[in-house]
């Protein structure tokens, strides 16, 4: 046996679906005979986490991250398999086990709804038993990292989004848990505010050793907090290791898109990085893409050699979005020759 | 196992103390949240004096016609001022022991948010069972006190027979509001298990009072639904304190009244626990 912090064995869940009939009939047939079906939002996941590593677990949407750290938490209770945090069955020894983690669900708060964001924090001091010195501390450090000094008196419902999960962020921190699950903990953020819950999550990466699985849409996230990913889709791992290796397996698409002074023809354009494996794509008006692979060719030949052939007025280069990473890892998979 | 792991499976127990101090400080909170919404008790106090005075003239008409042909001035064993005082205090009590975690509790399934619940280490029943204390405690002050300043001198209500009746009604209503609270509980534990239970809810609203007597005393029904309710929970909420403020209990009667009451909060909650396991344990958490 292993002695990761984290361990997932052949973890499951099935939920359990009634499928609704059309119309007036299909209702009553339904009352009689219920159509059921049974979904496996999580299949068969296993891995496991050493102490003070930050994961990145990353899906397209229904892909099972949001059951996966349910379980994790000990919300839920999986259909079978195995899972161990220190050696803590989460949904088994619930109350020993949740004294010691820390969880946001980006989607809600924990906070209390009615109260200023303070009473909740004191609340959070007497559940978990945090020394006045070590709450004053931590408090420090929130107002530091967090800048939540402006809105701690406001009640909970008044606060914007992101003030909100910056709030969401320390209350699940007060109390030094050494694990913590984030699920989603940048949605909604704008530009600023991702990065300070950023700049805070290496920090107590770095400084606390807190083991961290974070789940996210943006891979940003995932490129700036996590050396390692786990992809999951339709509730199966398909892809656990370094980003980097990621990068290598599926290569690095970028797409740009340029727009030009003056209308050209599409072939004029193409020319310009002829012998650069680039891909041009059909124009809209003064508007053209391509994709090109950086672990082919770099981004600033590319550009040097447009720019040297036509007048380019604006350009702009996107990362291939983690859904058609995932898509791709996945068609991977199927053909096995490729 | 490595050096942080060995350390996560360090037993945690809170201290006895530290868990009164923590519950209470959920009196504490829920106190504070239903005083940022009490101007919505305003208009309770209004509407209570309406079902009292509604009481009143039923029963006015009722003993007006009955009475005449009784030799003992009295319907159910009650007389007419003892019948007003019964409905008066029953309405009064209700101000206090009642509470909404049935409804709340199912919300709080149905949207997913007990999974920030489940996420934290104590009990979610004796959370909500405390909070239901403080809502009681606030409901005190501002609504039930507001209530019986209106509905006392109004309808001439009785005063208990002997002062320390003031005392043992109130922990009658007290013990009342443990009973009531797990009750409603485990009403809304249902939710764990069915997709909705808004018409159980409603059921549960309609019948509730019924059961509890506040609707129609007891004694007005016959022998084998008295026995019936005798081993039920329910008398105990309304009809027992009531009872006991009329003076129909005293002595050793009062006493086991009390007993039996405590008895019944106790094994309610004990079976709230149980019921609260059975059900998280296939917790379905909506969203995410
Ligand atoms: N309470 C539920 N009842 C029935 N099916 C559910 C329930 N919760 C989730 N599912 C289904 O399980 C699958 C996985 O859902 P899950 O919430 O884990 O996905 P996710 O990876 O978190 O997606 P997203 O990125 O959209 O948050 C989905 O197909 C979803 O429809
Ligand atoms: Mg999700």
């Amino acid at each position: 046996m292993s002695d990761s912090l984290i361990q997932v064995r052949g973890l499951t869940r099935d939920y359990r679906l009634t499928k609704k009939r059309e119309g007036v009939t299909g209702g009553l047939v339904d009352l009689v005979r219920p159509r059921r079906e049974i979904l496996r939002a999580v299949n068969d996941v296993s891995f496991e986490i050493p102490t003070g590593e930050m994961v990145g677990y990353i899906g397209a949407n229904g892909a099972g991250k949001s059951t996966t750290l349910k379980m994790l938490t000990g919300i839920l209770t999986p259909t079978s398999g195995e899972v161990t945090v220190g050696g803590l069955v989460p949904w088994e020894q619930r109350l020993q086990y949740t004294r010691h983690i820390g969880a946001v669900f980006g989607q809600r708060t924990q906070l209390w709804w009615d109260l200023a964001v303070v009473e909740s924090f004191r609340l959070l001091q007497k559940i978990y038993e945090v020394e006045e010195s070590v709450y004053k501390r931590q408090m420090e450090t929130f107002h530091e990292l967090l800048d939540i000094g402006d809105f701690l008196h406001q009640p909970v419902r008044k606060l914007s989004l992101g003030q909100r999960m910056r709030c969401d962020l320390a209350a699940a921190l007060l109390h030094g848990p050494r694990v913590l699950f984030l699920d989603e903990p940048t949605i909604g953020l704008d530009v600023v505010a991702k990065e300070n819950v950023r700049e805070f999550l290496r920090e107590i990466r770095d400084r606390d050793k807190v083991t961290i699985i974070l789940t996210t849409h943006d891979l940003a996230d995932i490129e700036q907090l996590c050396k390692r990913v786990i992809i999951i889709d339709k509730g199966q791992v398909h892809f656990d290791g370094d980003l980097e290796d990621l990068r290598v397996r599926v290569g690095q698409k970028v797409r740009l898109t340029v727009d030009l002074r003056e209308s050209v023809a599409s072939e004029v354009l193409a020319e310009t990085t002829t012998g650069l494996p680039v891909r041009w794509e059909t124009a809209e008006g003064n508007r053209h893409h391509a994709e090109f692979n950086r672990s082919e060719v770099a981004g600033g030949e590319v550009i040097k050699s447009l720019v040297n052939g036509v007048h380019v007025k604006d350009l702009h280069m996107a990362e291939q979005p983690i859904e058609e990473v995932v898509r791709d890892i996945y068609r991977q998979q199927k053909e096995p020759s490729a | 196992m490595s050096e942080l792991a060995a350390q996560l499976l360090t037993p945690w127990h809170r201290s006895a103390s530290a868990s009164v101090g923590l519950y209470f400080y959920f009196i504490r909170l829920a106190f504070l949240k239903f005083l940022a919404y009490r101007v919505r008790y305003y208009t309770g106090v209004v509407s209570y004096t309406i079902f009292v005075t509604g009481h009143y003239y039923v029963y006015s008409a009722l003993f007006a016609s009955a009475v005449a042909e009784s030799a003992t001035g009295q319907l159910g064993g009650l007389s007419l001022p003892e019948m007003i005082t019964y409905v008066a205090i029953s309405w009064i009590g209700r101000s206090f022991y009642f509470n909404a975690i049935a409804r709340d509790l199912a919300r709080m399934v149905q949207e997913g948010e007990i999974a920030v619940m489940l996420i934290k280490p104590f009990h979610v029943q004796t959370v909500m069972m405390f909070e239901a204390i403080g809502e009681s405690a606030f409901r005190l002050l501002m609504f039930t006190l507001p209530i019986m300043v209106v509905i006392v001198p109004l309808f001439h209500i009785q005063s208990a027979p002997d002062p320390m009746i003031y005392l043992w009604t109130f922990v009658s209503f007290c013990l009342a509001l443990v009973i009531y609270s797990q009750l409603n509980f485990m009403l809304g534990c249902l939710a764990f298990a069915m997709k909705n239970i808004q018409g159980v809810l409603r059921a549960k609203m309609v019948s509730m009072d019924f059961l509890t007597g506040v609707v129609v005393p007891f004694t007005f029904f016959p022998e084998w639904f008295q026995v019936v309710m005798s081993y039920l929970p329910f008398q105990y909420i309304s009809y027992v304190p009531v009872t006991i403020y009329l003076g129909k209990r005293q002595g050793a009667e009062l006493q086991e009244a009390l007993l039996v009451q405590l008895a019944w909060a106790v094994g309610l909650f004990l079976l709230g626990r149980l019921v609260w396991r059975v059900s998280v344990r296939n917790v379905i958490v909506q969203g995410g």
